[in-house]
């Protein structure tokens, strides 16, 4: 259940963003989740209840976009099939090994919150 | 309502800790390598083993996650190295920060080491997204746990350079096809080393033992100039 860890992180990054954009209370964060990055959307969402949970930010959603692995073939390109809840090993057509890229993301990628920024309050 | 767009790696406080950790450890020239299993796989034992083989000729410490107790650093302070236990609490997996605060903490004791072992918290799953500066990752499977487990579990095993199959005293008496699991590791990391021992018998432990004194080796070379001559 690493996810409740990476729940924390994700509230402290988010949260230092809007404050240096003279942000208020968060709105939502959107955050790219690899298919490798060993993690399950719905326990990142449960934790992410739980770290905003009765502070300011409570009520904050989290939106998950998922990021796929591509594997590639040698011989046959790329192979779109995948194993059921994980990745291919190897080629479905000539059983060699595949190589795998990508599909490693962890990153928050949108913080929305309330409040303008100073700069374009200023501007505005 | 404003709208911010980053794309900052949800572990990048871990990471920057790992890279300062791994800077330190470039230094000095210590091997550090991050043991992962699951619980009751032998990492303690092969540990244990490793300690009484190698302390006569490398200086070795150790650092144990576990949820609870202090049991596993003091069975390798009994098997005669320095060892430091982190408790975790309830969390599943050790971070670049505990690696930190543990040395820090420990002082000399831990300080300029030739080997550093890194006793993951007992999962196959969570530790593998946290890097800890070290200079590779070893997965254990006992062959207890069955021949299914790398394709089971991936991740670790594609990440793990070296996998170390052990219990290999107990083949005899279970359903273990030592084949199809250095085929799965093979096709999820084709370079990978795959060795097979018993801690118990010592079988197949000369190959562990050279592997570890190769690679602190390599890394003792590596050192940088500026460093040698301070």
């Amino acid at each position: 259940m690493h996810e409740i860890g990476l729940a924390a992180e994700i509230y402290r990054i988010a949260r230092a963003v809007a404050d240096e954009n003279g942000g208020g209370p968060l709105e939502s964060v959107t955050v790219a989740v690899g298919d490798l990055a060993a993690v399950e959307p719905p326990l990142l969402e449960f934790a992410w209840r739980a770290a905003v949970e009765g502070g300011p930010d409570a009520g904050a959603g989290l939106v998950v976009e998922w990021e796929r692995a591509r594997q590639d073939c040698a011989a046959c390109g790329e192979i779109a099939e995948r194993a059921p809840g994980s990745w291919l090993r190897l080629c479905p057509a000539c059983d060699e090994p595949l190589r795998v890229t990508g599909g490693d993301a962890l990153d928050v990628l949108r913080v929305v919150f309330s409040g303008a920024p100073e700069r374009e309050r200023g501007a505005a | 309502m404003t709208e911010v767009n980053v794309r900052e790696k949800v572990l990048a406080a871990n990471a920057s800790a790992a890279r300062g950790l791994r800077d330190a450890f470039r230094e000095t020239g210590t091997l550090v390598v991050n043991l992962i299993s699951s619980p009751g796989s032998g990492k303690t034992t092969l540990l244990e083993a490793t300690a009484r083989e190698l302390k006569g000729r490398l200086r070795l410490g150790g650092l144990d996650g576990d949820i609870a107790t202090d049991r596993d650093a003091q069975r390798l302070r009994d098997a005669g190295i320095p060892a430091r236990q982190i408790l975790t609490g309830g969390a599943c997996h050790l971070d670049a920060r505990q690696i930190e605060a543990a040395l820090a903490e420990e002082g000399e004791r831990l300080a300029g080491l030739d080997v550093l072992l890194i006793e993951n918290v007992g999962n196959l799953i969570c530790p593998t997204s946290y890097d800890l500066g070290e200079d590779f990752k070893v997965a254990l499977l006992s062959v207890t746990e069955g021949d299914d487990k790398p394709f089971k579990y991936p991740a670790i095993f594609a990440k793990a350079a070296v996998t170390v199959l052990t219990k290999a005293d107990l083949l005899p008496h279970v359903d273990f096809d030592l084949d199809a699991v250095v085929n799965q590791i093979a096709a999820l990391n084709p370079p990978a080393r795959v060795l097979v021992v018993s801690a118990r018998t010592g079988q197949g432990m000369d190959g562990w033992f050279a592997l570890l004194e190769e690679e602190r080796a390599r890394k003792r070379a590596a050192v940088p100039a500026a460093a040698v001559t301070a």
